[in-house]
């Protein structure tokens, strides 16, 4: 077909290059199988790709760039935000694998991992392979993945490798082969879930049409697969994640899995070990865990058998997993299996259990404790990347054709010394996939990571995959941490496939209790910091917007009642934030007179305690280590709040104008997320600790204004002036003037912030919420007693329901209120003890572990 | 020879723990020539949990834990043993060369043989560098029979370095004893197990208790006693023997062995970890006495 002059042109502009797509030679590359000529399954895609043209491509890679960090994917709050932080990248375009190919890729995994189960199995047991002499010896002895602590923990009913995931390439013959292997706490299968949700609302239609196979299998696998270990309560068990924290650079996929398979997350301090039982401390007391599907490395795991200086893991631990009251997946001792050596003895061993050659050939690898293989490896250097066995923090490849004479010498001379340590491999190119780079579609090598999951008695695999391109042509470094990028992996299917629910259906006649949704004792002190510190930032950005709008007032008008007002508001802000010395030390004089550069400072510096930035952090910071807690709509306005605070400002060139603006912007965002909370968690102990968080903090913040401002005593007209702020501030004045019309005295004003249990800003509507809270809490004593929260927060608010707010007023000398200012003292002294006696009944997880040191050996002779 | 050893370890802490795990390998392991007539532990607070099992390399290993708060942990293991002279190296096999012993492990997959090949590879505490190699060469001349290596390399050992408690602590790394010349006898059987493992033999650490003698004319003082370390060598079809480097000797009715490994941090006599507590004070005292039998 003929296009016309013109309509070429706009092609070329808006075209996505797919004509000049150049693979290059020598490499296979997935959307050709000759130059020029596309695979047929690929042409659907492509020419929908087409259609859309740079500028269709391009709006969804940025939405999918959105909904990312939206979700949490690029997400890190220890990163500096400018910094060094690679945020997640995802290709628009998959990589495709028609039907009939996955077939055999998926026949290769099953196999794969029935195989590494075995061996497993063996090596943690009889050792035939070794007495036979299938597998040295000193290969396995030497790896430090062999944990001698593991040799007799029972193994779960069918497999004792649940999951596992290999990375595959194409070589330049079109085979696939298995680069590596994962074992003992394989990552990237909830980042392969993420990107496809990401795919399927970026390009929805595209997905739909192209009849792709759905993920969902995998994951019931792996629920069904982790329930069948559960050495007891199989019906039901009690799941959890075992996460190592907030600062792990997969932490994000850790809670997204927690949350869609229904998990509680935990880290090693959720965990205690008593009676031989594995238990979460939870809110609601000890509660037994049955399976634990964890993502810390094998040694961190007890740090009384394995690395004793892991802070991560579980004190008793494999003595639990021993004794078979706890099931543990990947079992404890996996990672002997993510030894480079052992490929070049899979394919006997392959026929050794099963009878069969390897379906899937794993790179070309020669260990060098054999002296042939080694005498090959070092004379074909050039061809050769050397690897150690351990993969160990000082350890990388080394490219043999990369090294001078004298590191070729070093080399040699290290193999030499301890040939067992050592393989070499051959160098491997692998294919190329068409990707999306800066307007045009480009080749990159790309690698795919599967995912197996022992399910009862046979594997599943996950229907697609990770795919990872490297991001600069030709190389084929590919990797999260070189900033590389991502893909869907779509396999075809040859007719369209029914949507599969991850949800479980129980047996007949089961009867499912509902689990009171266990909370991990550290989430619970989380949320209670959430609730605090959102409610101090909230609190901080109102005074902060009213000073800045006195400030303007005084400006405008000159009035000195507007200068008096401010000299009781600006060291009102640091009270409130606690930012000391601030607007309160010895050289106040001067900063109230030019205040700009202490607010400044108090809204944006981030290195500075009690600052606007730095709670908002802090806020950040709590909400992010109970990522999995919230709905995702939350935690969009949890990173809402933290992007637009933090990424839009720079602290020299912001002006008042545009720092009020931006206060008005982040109150309503921080109003969203507690609306949201409000709406959207269930009214159980997570959601209470959150409010009691919320709660208390806002009787603190209440107080302090008022101390800050009215306490002392001011003429009568910066008296009102005040009186309004406070009422601005905290969001009272249309309240106000519906209830007592235009008259503003001070007692009025002090009943409504005050004593008002209707109105949700006042003092005692918040101890009145603490008090209905704290009844409900989870409880160890006997319902007749009062614990001595309870009798805390009835004493305070009993307090303040009997107070009389004239009678606080008579009597004042000195130029303050002195008896409303011993009142408010009194009820910030016990609000602060009703927060430690809540943090120690529900947070006292908090107990650190010690180490008793080994003695060293003396002798006398 | 019969004895009775009673190993007391006491734990004290500034406050209270209120739950700890435990491991201890106290319980001298039954040997051909070393028969365990009786052993217990007792610990204060009575323990929630205990069991004993055997570990990896065959050692009797308790493992507990405290729940209820304590701020004294007292752990004493009582054991009486019977030890037989063996260790009969004139009798055959005391002339096998060295270099047959190394070969013969890497081509023999002969169980026992399986089992003595994982002692000649490097271990948490023991890496093999050149310098640790080119000490214990001087020992292993071409066609010399094993035991006599060996036992070269221990009276070695011996008289070139320095028994100094002072000097090294658990962490101290073989390089230093090296070149320091100093160490007390688990140093000794460290550098030992090393230059053995260089030239491709195996080599074990064994933990294990020696009694003293007071002075002549002296009382013996209770408590006086302590953890002792030596190593062992194995030698095909005949078995293991042992060699104390730091007496130059080879035992043969006054070593009491309890455990062995890789090195010591196989055989670690006690460790734990506990939860709260504060500082914490330690204080061992071993006891070593002959009883009859």
């Amino acid at each position: 077909m003929e296009s016309t002059d013109s309509q070429k042109q706009s092609k070329i502009q808006n075209g996505i290059g797919v004509q000049h797509y150049a693979t290059q030679l020598g490499t296979f590359d997935e959307m050709h199988a000759k130059e020029g000529q596309l695979l047929p399954h690929w042409k659907y895609l492509m020419e929908a790709f087409d259609r859309l043209g740079s500028e269709g491509i391009e709006r969804r890679r940025k939405d999918a760039e959105r909904l990312l960090r939206e979700t949490g994917v690029t997400y890190n709050v220890y990163d500096d935000p400018r910094g060094t932080s690679n945020p997640w990248q995802l290709d628009p375009i998959p990589l495709l694998i028609s039907s009939e190919e996955w077939l055999s890729i998926e026949r290769g995994l099953i196999q794969r991992v029935e195989l590494l189960d075995l061996i497993l199995a063996d090596l943690y047991g009889p050792q035939e392979l070794i007495k036979k002499g299938l597998l040295p010896m000193e290969l396995v002895y030497s790896h430090l993945g062999f944990l001698r602590a593991c040799t007799d923990i029972p193994k779960p009913p069918y497999h004792h490798l649940i999951i596992h995931s290999s990375n595959l390439a194409r070589g330049p013959d079109g085979r696939m082969w298995v680069l590596d292997d994962r074992t003992q706490a394989p990552s990237g299968a909830g980042y392969a879930l993420e990107n496809r949700t990401v795919m399927m609302r970026i390009l929805p239609s595209l997905f739909r049409d192209t009849q792709v196979h759905r993920l969902a299998v995998f994951f019931r696998g792996l629920r069904s697969g982790l329930a069948n270990i559960a050495p007891q309560n199989k019906e039901d068990p009690h799941i959890v994640v075992l996460t190592p924290g907030p600062l792990n650079e997969t932490y994000f996929e850790q809670a997204y899995l927690a949350a869609y398979l229904g998990y509680t997350l935990v880290q090693g301090d959720d965990l205690t070990v008593r009676d031989g039982k594995v238990w979460l401390k939870s809110l609601q007391g000890l509660q037994q865990v049955d399976v634990i599907l964890r993502r810390l490395d094998d040694t961190f795991c007890d740090p009384l058998e394995l690395r004793s200086d892991s802070r991560l893991g579980v004190p008793g631990l494999l003595e639990a997993a021993r004794l078979g009251n706890v099931a543990i997946a990947n079992p404890i001792g996996s990672s002997i299996l993510e030894n480079p050596g052992l490929l070049a003895f899979l394919p006997a061993i392959a026929r050794h259990f099963l009878g069969q050659d390897l379906k899937l050939p794993s790179v070309a690898t020669w260990w060098c404790g054999q002296s042939r293989e080694r005498e090959f490896v070092l004379n074909n250097l050039d061809q050769m990347v050397i690897k150690s066995i351990n993969r160990t923090a000082g350890s990388h490849a080394i490219f043999g054709a990369n090294l001078s004479q004298d590191e070729r010498r070093d080399l040699s001379a290290r193999i030499h010394a301890k040939p067992h340590l050592y393989v070499g491999q051959q160098q491997v190119s692998f294919s190329t996939a068409p990707s999306y780079v800066e307007g045009q579609v480009e080749p990159r090598h790309a690698i795919l990571r599967t995912f197996q999951v022992a399910r009862d008695r046979d594997y599943v695999v996950m229907p697609g995959g990770l795919t990872r391109i490297a991001p600069q042509k030709g190389t084929f470094v590919v990797s999260n941490q070189a900033g590389g990028v991502s893909k869907d992996t779509w396999v075809l299917a040859s007719e369209p496939e029914k949507q599969v629910s991850l949800w479980l259906q129980p047996q007949r006649g089961q009867r499912i209790e509902p689990l009171a949704g266990p909370l991990p004792s550290r989430s619970a002190e989380n949320l209670f910091w959430v609730g605090r510190y959102a409610e101090r930032a909230e609190a901080s950005a109102r005074l902060m917007r009213t000073v800045l709008q006195k400030l303007q007032e005084s400006r405008e008008f000159h009035d000195p009642n507007d200068l008096a007002c401010l000299r009781s508001l600006l060291p009102a802000l640091t009270h409130l934030t606690g930012a000391y010395p601030g607007f309160t030390g010895e050289d106040a004089k001067e900063k109230l007179e030019d205040p700009k550069e202490e607010l400044t400072s108090l809204a944006l510096d981030l290195t500075r305690d009690g600052s606007l930035s730095f709670t908002l952090q802090s806020f950040a910071r709590g909400a992010f280590s109970v990522r999995d807690l919230w709905s995702s709509t939350t935690w969009q306005m949890v990173d809402k709040i933290q992007q637009k605070w933090r990424h839009t400002q720079e602290p020299q060139k912001i002006g008042f104008g545009r720092l009020e603006d931006n206060l008005n912007r982040l109150i309503i965002n921080l109003l969203a997320f507690s609306g949201l909370t409000t709406e959207s968690m269930v009214r159980e102990t997570g959601w209470l600790l959150l409010d009691i968080g919320r709660r208390t903090e806002r009787a603190l913040c209440t107080i302090a204004l008022i101390r800050a401002t009215l306490v002392p005593r001011h003429e009568e007209v910066v008296e009102n002036q005040l009186m309004e702020a406070v009422l601005t501030t905290s969001e009272s004045v249309i309240t106000f003037r519906r209830r007592y019309r235009a008259f503003m005295q001070l007692p009025t004003v002090l009943e409504l912030l005050l004593l008002d249990e209707k109105h949700p800003r006042a003092l005692a509507y918040q101890l009145h919420k603490l008090q209905q809270h704290i009844q409900v809490l989870p409880r160890e004593q006997s319902l007749h007693r009062l614990n001595p929260q309870e009798r805390l927060i009835l004493e305070t608010y009993t307090d303040l329901r009997l107070t009389d707010v004239l009678s606080l007023l008579e009597d004042s000398e000195e130029g303050i209120y002195h008896k409303l200012d011993a009142f408010l003292s009194q009820l910030t002294d016990q609000l602060w003890q009703l927060s430690d006696v809540i943090t120690q009944t529900y947070f006292s997880h908090a107990q650190t572990s010690q180490l008793g040191e080994p003695s060293k050996v003396e002798e006398e002779l | 020879m019969n004895y009775r050893v009673i190993h007391k370890t006491v734990y004290e802490y500034s406050g209270p723990v209120g739950l700890c795990h435990n491991e201890a390998r106290l319980k001298p392991r039954e040997i051909p020539n070393q028969k365990c007539l009786n052993t217990e532990i007792e610990i204060e607070p009575f323990p929630t949990d205990y069991l004993e099992r055997l570990d990896f390399f065959g050692n009797r290993i308790d493992y507990f834990s405290i729940q209820q708060p304590h701020e004294k942990l007292i752990i004493t293991a009582t054991s009486e043993v019977s030890i037989s002279p063996q260790q009969n190296l004139f009798e055959f096999g005391n002339d096998l060369v060295w270099e047959g012993v190394r070969d013969r492990l890497r081509k023999d997959l002969a169980p026992e043989i399986l089992k003595a090949l994982q002692y000649t590879l490097d271990s948490p505490m023991i890496t093999v560098n050149e310098a640790l190699a080119a000490y214990g060469q001087t020992s292993f001349q071409p066609g010399q029979p094993l035991i006599a290596s060996v036992r070269d390399l221990m009276h070695r050992i011996y008289t070139d370095f320095t028994y100094d408690p002072e000097f090294t602590t658990i962490a101290t790394p073989l390089a230093e004893v090296l070149e320091h010349r100093r160490g007390v006898c688990q140093d000794f059987a460290h550098l030992a197990i090393a230059c053995i493992r260089a030239q491709g033999l195996a080599a074990r650490y064994v933990s294990g208790y020696l009694e003293t003698l007071p002075p002549p004319g002296k009382k013996k003082l209770v408590g006086s006693d302590a953890s002792h370390a030596w190593f062992s060598v194995y030698l095909p079809d005949n078995g293991w023997f042992d060699f104390d480097p730091t007496n130059n000797k080879m035992p043969t009715n006054q070593h009491i062995t309890v455990a062995w490994g890789r090195d010591f941090s196989d055989v670690t006599p006690l460790k734990g970890v506990a939860f709260g507590g504060g500082k914490h004070k330690l204080n061992v005292s071993v006891d070593v006495s002959k009883i009859s039998g």
